[in-house]
């Protein structure tokens, strides 16, 4: 029994140090804070995209319900949690709207400001925002 | 909620069933007209602290070096303008900065600056100098905030054609020639590289300027110990700690072409804020080396606080 136990001590330590691993690989969709903080997000950017004026008149003719849970699917599926994106490509889901660059950039303010009300630190906001702005040129005419 | 088709209510009923239709057919509809472009009234159309700051040239960029990124806060289908006055309150000397500039389209940035920098104690005590600073910016290539999957930056290239406008209060002294400087007036060129690091929260920003100033053309041009251009490093590191607020550092490399000048490198630690698109504020503590040693006999540098307010669109 004496002579399992540094082996027993170094399984415990190894899987110590695999769950230390784990822990420093945390998905970005984890370390927001998982489900409940992206669906958080979405409402707050329902709320505060539909007083914006620079890019409410987009959303005119838009499936809220819809979009709301396509926007969460998004956010989930691009930082690595467990979602499949089911919407359009944001090329096809773009085309009809004529989106320049102040209406993309307002837009990502409006998220920013999401992700505050909801509580994300502005370093893992901006992990995020990182995935997001190359869809810029897919989105912008 | 069930219909009872009885007189004017079946009208509403309608109406609602119609508003709630699944998204496939409100998807099919066209979507409502965007507001008429106003290509008078200025957009503001980009993201905070993406207009940079002035740097002492007047051009947009940190406090020491220009950024590739274009002054003001117009997209690229507009355009944007601002103001600054900036201080530094160094050891011997006070450095002044005011200065007006246009971004256009996103593409083009027109910057006039004036700089004052007076001695305020040693032998120079009370002499001033003073030039005007001409700078055009295009941006050449790269987004330096929307390409976050590719290592490219943005780069911009710039001149500044600097006219000095003599020595006060300095009794024979009226020209900067007399100092040993080559020319009064003289041209900057430079390359700018700017990237956003969004995953990291950083600002990089790499310059590098082929010039013949001797500290900033404040002395002039060319020397006694070198009259030609030289090419002089500048980078700039910024941390984005809030939307609103980036921290960092930045270096400048100057030549020393003055033999009564034993000029060196600029550096500064920077906060700078920016509470709305219309104003900005940057504090630093800047060093820009000791400044005509040789003439005072201090050769202590020449540290302080540097303040900087822009006000713009």
């Amino acid at each position: 029994m004496r002579t399992k136990t540094p082996i027993g001590a170094l399984i415990a330590a190894a899987l110590l140090a695999l769950a230390g691993v784990a822990q420093a690989e945390a998905t970005l969709y984890e370390q927001i804070g998982g489900e409940p903080v992206l669906r958080k997000t979405v409402e707050e950017f329902m709320i505060i995209m539909e007083k914006d004026d620079r890019i409410n008149f987009a959303f005119g003719n838009t499936d809220i319900t819809k979009f709301k849970q396509l926007l969460f699917e998004q956010l989930c599926n691009i930082t690595g949690g467990p979602c499949a994106y089911t919407g359009r490509t944001m090329k096809e889901s773009h085309e009809k709207l004529d989106v320049d660059n102040a209406m993309f950039n307002a837009l990502a303010e409006d998220v920013y400001l999401a992700f505050d009300r909801a509580g994300v630190p502005y370093r893992l906001q901006n992990k995020v925002m990182a995935i997001f702005a190359p869809m810029q040129r897919d989105i912008v005419k | 909620m069930s219909c009872k088709v009885t007189s004017l209510s079946a009208i509403a009923c309608l109406s609602f069933a119609t508003s709630a239709l699944p998204a496939e057919n409100a998807a099919s509809l066209p979507p409502p007209p965007a507001p008429p472009k106003n290509f008078i009234v200025p957009d503001q159309g980009k993201l905070l602290l993406t207009a940079g700051f002035n740097e002492a040239d007047g051009a947009g960029g940190g406090g020491l070096v220009p950024f590739a990124l274009i002054t003001g806060y117009g997209s690229n289908e507009s355009y944007g303008a601002n103001v600054h006055y900036t201080h530094a309150g160094l050891r011997d000397f006070d450095f002044k900065s005011y200065g007006v500039g246009f971004g256009l389209f996103d593409r083009v940035e027109l910057t006039i600056a004036r700089q004052d920098f007076e001695a305020t104690a040693t032998a120079l005590d009370g002499v001033s100098v003073s030039q005007d600073i001409f700078g055009l910016k295009v941006r050449v290539l790269g987004d330096a905030v929307y390409e976050q999957d590719t290592w490219m930056p943005q780069v911009a290239v710039g001149v500044q054609f600097k006219r000095h406008r003599g020595i006060e209060d300095a009794g024979p002294l009226v020209s900067v020639e007399q100092l040993g400087a080559d020319d009064e007036d003289g041209t900057d060129f430079y390359i700018a590289a700017t990237k956003v690091l969004l995953d990291q929260s950083l600002l990089l920003n790499f310059q590098l300027r082929y010039t013949k100033a001797n500290q900033l053309g404040l002395l002039g041009f060319g020397g006694d110990r070198e009259d030609g251009y030289s090419p002089e490093v500048g980078a700039s590191v910024g941390y984005l700690l809030t939307r609103k607020i980036a921290v960092g550092a930045e270096y400048r490399g100057k030549p020393h072409n003055l033999g009564a000048d034993d000029e060196s490198a600029a550096w500064d630690a920077f906060v700078a804020w920016a509470p709305t698109r219309n104003i900005s504020v940057v504090a630093a503590y800047l060093n820009i080396g000791s400044v005509l040693a040789p003439v005072t006999s201090v050769t202590s540098d020449q540290t302080g606080i540097y303040l900087s307010l822009q006000a713009g669109f």
